[in-house]
């Protein structure tokens, strides 16, 4: 029997253009203090939303949906734009898809293009994650078959 | 007294900021996936992480960024900022518990984009205790205009 095992989402399982969509969680002034007191930046008006909160949140979410973690080796790097600002009482969610999967030796790159979405169906902010993922180790390797690039 | 809000005419392409340093801690990973509710095992599992090609357990690479901002605002007057606007960012190597961080700015590039605000990229350096480079990217404020041109004046600051 198997005591524990960790699921994990790995490079092979990830789904060129697969949409991923989360629930919702609601700014609240208990995020704007904690994340003032976190970064160290005084908090303005206490009713709006400081304009990198919604992308340190939108990691988070990713936890929260019917799928295993990713399996991320390194978090590479990340373009992001601010459209429009959040207040506090507004729930956001978050919307990803990948948009390229690239084979690398050891895992391979998987970049992600993500919209952070208020109550309204606005998106407040968008932009990609360049993750490195793990391939699953047990398989092993297929001659022949090389590196399963799908997208550059 | 907060210290003067600088408005965008104000603000010289090349002038650059040194932050203090900040020591990053377990307790600021553990706030931080707590805030995020990103619980991976990278940030969170000092067992699994023995394991891997870090050793031990790193920090979160958006909390380098989180506290890099903060690091910043105490190196600098403010800017009379209306919003954030952009972000391209590279995670170059692990901050790891009990590095201590700074950060490095200068400004890259000024642009006009309204009569009442212009765009400043800055372009910020994170490194730790060792020099090395751990985050660098560049971020693009949207920062208002000096009301009525040069003379100054007293229009409501943004937040």
């Amino acid at each position: 029997m198997t005591a524990s095992v960790v699921e994990r989402f790995y490079f092979e399982d990830v789904v060129l253009h697969g949409v991923l969509e989360t629930p919702g969680i609601t700014l609240t002034q208990a995020h704007v203090m904690l994340y003032a007191g976190l970064g160290g930046e005084p908090p303005g008006d206490p009713e709006s939303i400081p304009d990198l909160l919604p992308l340190f949140l939108s990691t988070g979410l990713g936890w929260r949906v019917p799928q295993p973690p990713l399996a991320v080796l390194a978090f590479l790097g990340l373009e992001w734009n601010v459209i429009r600002p959040a207040r506090v009482g507004d729930t956001i969610h978050s919307r990803s898809r990948t948009v390229v999967k690239r084979a690398m030796r050891e895992g391979g790159v998987v970049i992600e293009e993500r919209e952070m979405i208020d109550q309204r169906g606005e998106t407040l902010q968008r932009g990609r994650f360049t993750f490195l993922v793990a391939r699953r180790e047990a398989t092993p390797s297929i001659p022949g078959r090389g590196s399963d690039v799908v997208n550059g | 007294m907060a210290p003067a809000r600088r408005y965008w005419d104000e603000i010289e392409v090349g002038e650059e900021y040194e932050s203090p340093g900040r020591t990053v801690t377990e307790a600021d990973i553990v706030l931080f996936a707590g805030l995020s509710g990103d619980y991976n095992q990278l940030h969170t599992d000092a067992e699994f992480m023995k394991g891997s090609i870090f050793g031990e357990r790193i920090a979160h690479g958006l909390l380098g960024l989180a506290i890099q901002s903060g690091l910043l605002t105490r190196a600098m007057a403010p800017y009379a900022t209306i919003a954030f606007g952009a972000l391209r960012w590279k995670f170059k190597a692990p901050i790891k518990i009990g590095d201590t961080i700074h950060v490095r700015a200068r400004v890259l590039t000024k642009k006009e984009t309204k009569v009442d605000r212009g765009l400043v990229t800055l372009e910020r350096t994170v490194l730790n205790q060792r020099g090395e480079i751990v985050q660098q990217g560049e971020t693009d404020l949207i920062v208002e205009r000096r009301p009525g041109g040069a003379d100054g004046g007293s229009r409501r600051p943004s937040a």
